[in-house]
């Protein structure tokens, strides 16, 4: 039933972390570079193969299979973080999706890059990424799934900074690390109150201890989870249950500061200085998911935390319509999808935030791919037109890519949630319909929130939609027209023997369709757009993986009873969405369809400046960041060098000061005669007697 | 003669030291010319030897005496050296004033 | 050879080494000859350090092994008592594995008086080795403060601009403090001698009299210690001397001042003051915290406001030091904390040692460390680039790196402790680990990356060149130096990924000589149960904490060293 034994997952980032290396040694060999690609596809493609390899062994276990650690990381006391792995339904729809997608986008990024003088570099830094994502999604404990959180952060930081020469990209990748750095403050805090009471960091151990301690029910326990259990209640009976309840609010940063959201998004628009393949795998399909699946990993925690799940559902909710509207005034391609990604990830966050993990999940799935698929094709309008990423520079281009505008156009329709056929209908119909379902289930303020973020939702998918065609039609339809940018990479400016030969020699005034070795990915992630909707949608595939096999997920719902499942909210939203989807669509159509009227600028700016102007400076958040915290942190260094230098160094020569004004005083004792010197020689020796004298007379 | 210095106790020697030792102080004090505060510190030499020397019968041992040999080789040798930089320092300044020589004021 | 006297061997190797370099032999006073033999007798040193480790019985890591004992001034109690665990053990294979490395890297930089460079340097490894080694306080003492003497003219006469008043100010800083430590020591020595009659100073011997000391004793000769080891952590506000001397300190200097002088100070508290003073060190433990994590931030924040590159690593010491500090002192059960204190000390010689011989590399280059006099270098410097960013990542504690399971370790330990200020000292350090990005980060945004910036008046660097590297690239490393980086950053990254090695071997000793101060936490939370439970011998545990009501700030709940009668009470029962 399954081609290989589990354990040889534990090896699929390490495949990754030998292409690193090898595609790192070929960086001091430029006439071998081109095969950096092949390396780190085959290292990406080994772990794709791996994990349907081994899906059939996790998924009829039945529970979580944890297979011995491949080899001991931090083991001191009772601490245990070993590079184990921890493999559950949720982990195989991470890992294929991770590895799945990741090899899609190298295969297309191998032509893309083409030409760029880091190209063995790029590849070095993507199978960095691999690593630490795949560590991430498969940790059988936090801290080494805090090693692959750091990880993608560095690659992260790598990717945007591919194009080092430029300065935005180095200030956004520094930007994304530290803002990164500040969600795994929390990460590290959460990490500590989960120690502190159960006294392990390990899946295995504190998160069946944890459903026990959410039901009541304790028979299911064995070994590390019952002893887990048993500090547990020690600890709670000890007053210890204020870390209980400050864990989840830990690791929410962390996820926050992972996945973008409020308040911690404003490093992902930044990040699209890096090459767009980049910012389709890890900033839109892979990485800042990675804050859904940590929670989703979880979720006992954040059940037994009153707070926590709301809180989650409440940032969820504003990030989700604060990303929507700053998209719809955006003018650079990649921006608008950035923003987007931010938006859906507040879905996602949505869908965990209403105790289901399924639907958080589900919309993470099919986001990967039509979020890949727009960012790939939104880099294929910008490697054809040079760089152009100016929707009011672009327009009328189907004819010139044909191929790219069908496949855009289907990203778009399963990003607005175009009924039955596309993926993003069907998951963003579950991530509402729970959250609806879950204002039913409880009262009072928990319920009043959870209903307001159901209609929040429900107005983002609206605008949503509006936002997407709005791009689409802008950039295919119309009269034809573009300029081409200025972007001197892949194209001019190298000299030498790199990939600068054949199909690329064109690029000057046209544009021109992308060749199949890169349009052959973007064709996957589209029938994946369309038929992963159907294929996981209707048949809850994503609800039996994830329920069937983590013994704790089924805790979820035994809070609320599972009968409470209210069939007709379903039904229903799926007719509201629906409507909002093709209301959009409609609204767009109107505004920036064929027939526009406005050419070149944006009708809703005319109409209402100032609102488009807020929203187009993105609220002015940056700047507020700038104020808030950059400025004073520079100030305080400052402040405190002066202080250091000055006041302190002044306090040192204070003290240098008394051993030297002593030194003055006696100085005319120094009269360098040799009389004097035997004078007082004399009188010494006369004192010391004199003394004797008396001290022994007395004696 | 024999009843006088038989009559002599042991204060009168180490009277006598003591003597010896502080004309030599007082001269090497008042005197400038550096041969005469030289023969100076050897008469307190002196002093301190008789010391020894009436110590040592005194206790009835051989330390002292032995010491003694010991001051007068210490005193031969240092005599030798000293008068050497006496002489050093006569001919970089014509003079035998130690008060010619009073670089280390401070 | 016995392997009881492997560690004389050790000891006396350099100092032979040194001597050496003073013979009349012709050709040493040749810069290249001198920088040789230097190079191959260190590597000597280093492979006789391997010998002892392999000597070394692994698996009793907290045991004194390969000690011995020669008398040294019978009549004082003086011996020249030594020994080894796995904490000097280790200690002592990071300075076998600096030298080696900083002697290779000295080669352009130091071009006069090679052969007093060299000595200092063989000079400087012995004294290090002699303070790790040592099992006799006063020994340990002249060891620890014979350090002083090769670095003051390592920086002094080796040094930059103001290398002079550098040298003088470490020199009175260090020495300030080293005295009150002395004078700690000689006390405690004298309250054995009135005890015993019998002088003896030997380490062992003395925590037991220590330990019976009364509490005032014991604050003020913990007070005494203090002094003298934090300056040399350096703890704030005694930290001043460090971006100074590091500073106008040559590479090898830095290096040297940086990886391994440092860790006398955290090592010297680990050693003597926390197992020797337990009463005292608890007493201690809340106010060497919060000065700890004030200077995690202080510094921090002080790193931001640099604009040269060598003074920002030198402020990052002070701050990453700080962690080392507050792991050693908050007590948590496990010794979590503790041991990643001391495997930090050993992970922050790696990384902050490579970032300096980075700058180094580059001052030799273009006489500059000034952001914006120089930038980008990825661009011209690949290999150099990527050397620094792999030392700036793993002082920003990137796990898979050396730097974090150290500071992990410590932060972990921090919040697990049971005495109740820990848990925000925690959360405060933790802060550091935002700010480190947050410099560190910096300093590579502009020197790595950006648009290229070499200095208008500098004439190329031509050592590459020589050895035939390609002349586009001859800004970049040669390969004298890639063989300099390559050992700290190959260790970097092992220590990194597989840190268990060391942490499997440092967690019992570090435990051992935590375990006086455990003991007392121990016994005091029992006593406090008994309270709250109030099923205790509640009257005993009362009356213990009226007598004991006089010592306040000992940071627990109730006075420590009540608990002694209350645990009794309970093994009655």
């Amino acid at each position: 039933m399954s081609l290989f034994d589990p354990q040889i997952a534990a090896y699929i980032p390490w495949v990754s972390g030998l292409s690193a290396v090898v595609c790192g040694l070929l960086c001091l060999y430029p006439q071998f570079a081109k095969l950096a690609a092949g390396v780190c596809a085959s290292a990406v493609g080994v772990g794709f193969v791996i994990a349907l390899g081994i899906w059939g062994n996790v998924t009829h276990a039945g529970a979580a299979v944890n297979p011995e650690p491949l080899m001991r990381w931090i083991e001191v006391a009772g601490l245990e973080a070993n590079y184990g792995v921890y493999l559950d339904g949720l982990t195989m729809i991470m890992l294929s999706v991770v590895t799945g997608i990741g090899m899609l986008v190298v295969i297309y990024a191998a032509g893309y890059m083409r030409g760029d003088p880091g190209y063995a570099r790029f590849f070095a830094a993507v199978s960095i990424f691999i690593f630490a994502m795949t560590t991430v999604v498969m940790a059988d404990n936090l801290v080494l799934l805090f090693l692959g959180w750091e990880g993608v952060g560095l690659a992260s930081y790598l990717l945007i900074g591919h194009e080092y020469h430029r300065p935005a990209a180095v200030n956004a990748a520094k930007k994304a690390f530290i803002v990164n750095r500040i969600g795994d403050f929390g990460v590290l805090l959460g990490m500590f109150c989960i120690f502190d009471v159960f006294g392990t960091v390990r899946f295995e151990g504190f998160l069946p201890a944890a459903s026990a301690l959410l039901t009541g029910d304790v028979s299911g326990l064995v070994g590390e989870g019952l002893a887990a259990y048993e500090q547990a209640t020690a600890v709670l009976a000890g007053g210890g249950e204020w870390l209980l309840l400050a864990a989840p609010f830990g690791l929410m940063v962390g996820a926050f500061g992972k996945s973008a959201q409020l308040p911690l998004f404003v490093w992902l628009p930044d990040a699209m200085e890096g090459p767009t393949p980049v910012s389709a795998l890890i900033h839109a399909a892979t990485m800042v998911t990675s804050g859904v699946y940590v929670i989703a990993r979880t979720m006992p925690l954040f059940e037994l935390s009153p707070y926590a799940l709301p809180t989650v559902a409440v940032i969820a909710g504003a990030t989700a319509i604060l990303g929507a509207s700053i998209a719809l005034a955006q003018y650079d391609l990649k921006r608008v999808f950035a923003y987007s990604t931010v938006s859906q990830l507040g879905y996602m966050f949505m869908g965990v935030a209403a105790l289901s993990s399924t639907a958080g999940v589900f919309h993470l799935v099919s986001h990967a791919f039509f979020k890949a698929l727009l960012f790939l094709t939104a880099g294929s309008v910008m490697h054809a037109l040079a760089g152009q990423l100016d929707i009011r520079k672009i327009s009328g281009l189907r004819h010139k890519m044909p191929v790219t505008f069908v496949l855009m156009g289907i990203g778009c329709a399963a990003l607005a949630g175009l009924p039955v056929l596309t993926a993003g209908f069907w998951s963003k119909d579950l991530v509402l319909a729970t959250t609806f379902d879950r204002a039913i289930a409880t009262e009072g303020g928990t319920a009043f929130i959870y209903l307001m973020v159901g209609i929040v939702g429900v107005v983002t998918a609206f605008v949503t939609g509006y936002y997407c065609f709005r791009v689409w039609f802008r950039v295919f339809f119309g009269e034809e027209r573009y300029a081409m940018g200025d972007h001197p990479t892949h194209h001019d400016g190298h000299e030498g023997d790199h990939g600068h030969d054949d199909e690329h020699g064109h690029h000057a005034n046209e544009p021109h369709e992308m060749d199949w070795g890169m349009n052959g990915p973007l064709v996957v992630l589209a029938i994946g757009s369309v038929f992963a909707g159907l294929l996981l949608g209707p048949t809850h595939a994503v609800e039996h993986l994830i329920d069937g096999t983590s013994a704790e997920a089924n805790a979820l719902r035994v809070g609320d009873d599972a009968t409470k499942y209210e069939k007709w909210v379903h039904n229903l939203m799926y007719g509201v969405s629906a409507v909002v989807a093709f209301a959009s669509l409609a609204l767009a159509f109107v505004l920036h369809g064929p027939w526009r009227k406005v050419e070149g600028d944006d009708p809703v700016r005319l109409r209402a400046p100032k609102v488009f102007g807020a929203l187009n400076s993105k609220l002015w958040i940056d700047e507020v960041y700038g104020a808030v915290v950059v400025y004073p942190v520079r100030v305080m260094g400052s402040v405190f060098y002066v202080v250091d230098a000055v006041i302190v160094d002044t306090v040192v020569r204070g003290l240098g000061v008394v051993p030297r004004l002593l030194g003055e005083g006696a100085r005319p004792a120094q009269s360098g005669r040799l009389h004097g010197y035997g004078l007082g020689m004399a009188l010494g020796v006369a004192a010391v007697v004199a003394a004797t004298f008396y001290a022994m007379n007395r004696g | 003669m024999d009843q006088m210095i038989s009559s002599l106790t042991f204060s009168h020697y180490f009277l006598t030291g003591a003597v010896l030792f502080v004309l030599g102080m007082i001269g090497f004090i008042t005197r400038r010319n550096m041969i005469v505060m030289f023969l100076c510190t050897e008469m307190m030499f002196q002093g301190v030897v008789v010391t020894l020397a009436a110590a040592a019968a005194m206790h009835g041992n051989v330390t002292g005496q032995t010491f003694i040999i010991f001051v007068l080789t210490i005193a031969a040798a240092e005599a030798a050296l000293a008068l050497g930089l006496v002489i050093l320092l006569f001919r970089r300044r014509q003079t035998l004033d130690a008060g010619a020589w009073s670089e280390l004021r401070g | 050879m016995q392997s009881d006297q492997l560690i004389l061997a050790l000891l006396t190797l350099p100092v032979l080494w040194a001597v050496g370099l003073l013979l009349p032999i012709p050709g040493l006073q040749r810069k290249r000859y001198a920088w040789a033999y230097s190079a191959v007798t260190s590597a000597i040193s280093l492979t006789l350090a391997i010998v002892v480790a392999m000597n070394f019985d692994w698996t009793h890591p907290g045991d004194m092994q390969l000690s011995g004992s020669i008398d040294w001034i019978p009549s004082m109690g003086l011996s020249f008592r030594y020994g080894v665990d796995a904490i000097s053990l280790w200690l002592i294979l990071l300075t076998a594995v600096i030298m080696p490395v900083v002697v290779l890297s000295s080669l352009i930089e130091v071009n006069h008086d090679m052969r007093q460079f060299h000595f200092w340097l063989h000079i400087l490894e012995a004294a290090l080795i002699g303070t790790f080694v040592a099992q006799d306080i006063v020994l340990f003492y002249v060891c620890f403060e014979f350090t002083l003497i090769p670095l003051y003219f390592l920086i002094g006469v080796f040094g930059h601009k103001e290398k002079l008043k550098a040298a003088r100010i470490y020199f009175l800083y260090a020495f300030t403090g080293s005295m009150l430590t002395f004078a700690g020591v000689l006390y405690v020595g004298y309250v054995g001698w009135s005890q015993t009659g019998l002088w003896n100073f030997g380490i062992q011997d003395l925590y037991e009299i220590g330990r019976r000391m009364s509490m005032t004793e014991q604050c003020l000769v913990f007070a005494a210690m203090l002094a003298g080891f934090g300056v040399k952590t350096p703890l704030v506000p005694f930290h001043t001397w460090l971006p100074l001397a590091h500073t106008e300190a040559p590479t090898a200097g830095s290096v040297d001042l940086a990886g391994l002088v440092l860790k006398l100070g955290p090592y010297g508290l680990i050693r003597l003051a926390i197992p020797m003073l337990p009463d005292a060190a608890l007493a201690f433990a809340p106010w060497v915290c919060v000065v700890a994590v004030i200077g995690i931030v202080y510094a921090a924040l002080i790193c931001r406001a640099q604009k040269d590159a060598k003074r920002l690593v030198a402020y990052s010491s002070v701050s990453h030091m700080g962690f080392v500090a507050l792991g050693l002192f908050v007590f948590d059960p496990g010794g979590i904390a503790a041991t990643g204190a001391v495997f930090y000390m050993l992970a922050h010689g790696l990384a902050t040692g490579g970032l300096f011989l980075c700058i180094g590399m580059l001052y030799d280059r273009f006489h500059t460390r000034e952001f914006g006099r120089i930038g980008g270098t990825a661009k011209f410097m690949p290999v150099w680039s990527f050397f620094f960013m792999l030392f700036v990542l793993a002082s920003v504690g990137l796990p898979g790196l050396n730097g974090f399971p150290g500071e992990f370790l410590t932060l972990m330990g921090a919040f697990d402790s049971e005495l109740w200020w820990s848990k925000p000292m925690a959360v405060a350090g933790a802060l550091g680990v935002i700010l480190a990005a947050v410099y560190l980060l910096y300093m590579a945004g502009r020197m790595v990356w950006g648009p290229p910036v070499i200095p208008a008046d500098h004439e190329g660097y031509l050592e590459g060149a020589e050895h035939g590297v390609d002349p586009n690239h001859r800004h970049d490393l040669s390969w004298r130096e890639i063989t300099t980086l390559v050992p700290v950053a190959a260790l970097c990254l092992l220590l990194g990924l597989m840190p268990m090695p060391v942490l499997r071997t440092l967690e019992s000793p570090v435990v051992g000589l935590n375990e006086p101060v455990m003991a007392i936490v121990e016994s005091a939370e029992q006593a406090e149960l008994q309270v709250t439970e109030g099923d205790g011998p509640r009257e005993a545990v009362v009356q213990a904490e009226g007598e004991t009501a006089g010592v306040s700030g000992t940071g627990l709940p109730s006075g420590a060293r009540v608990v002694v009668v209350g645990g009794e009470g309970v093994s009655h029962e």
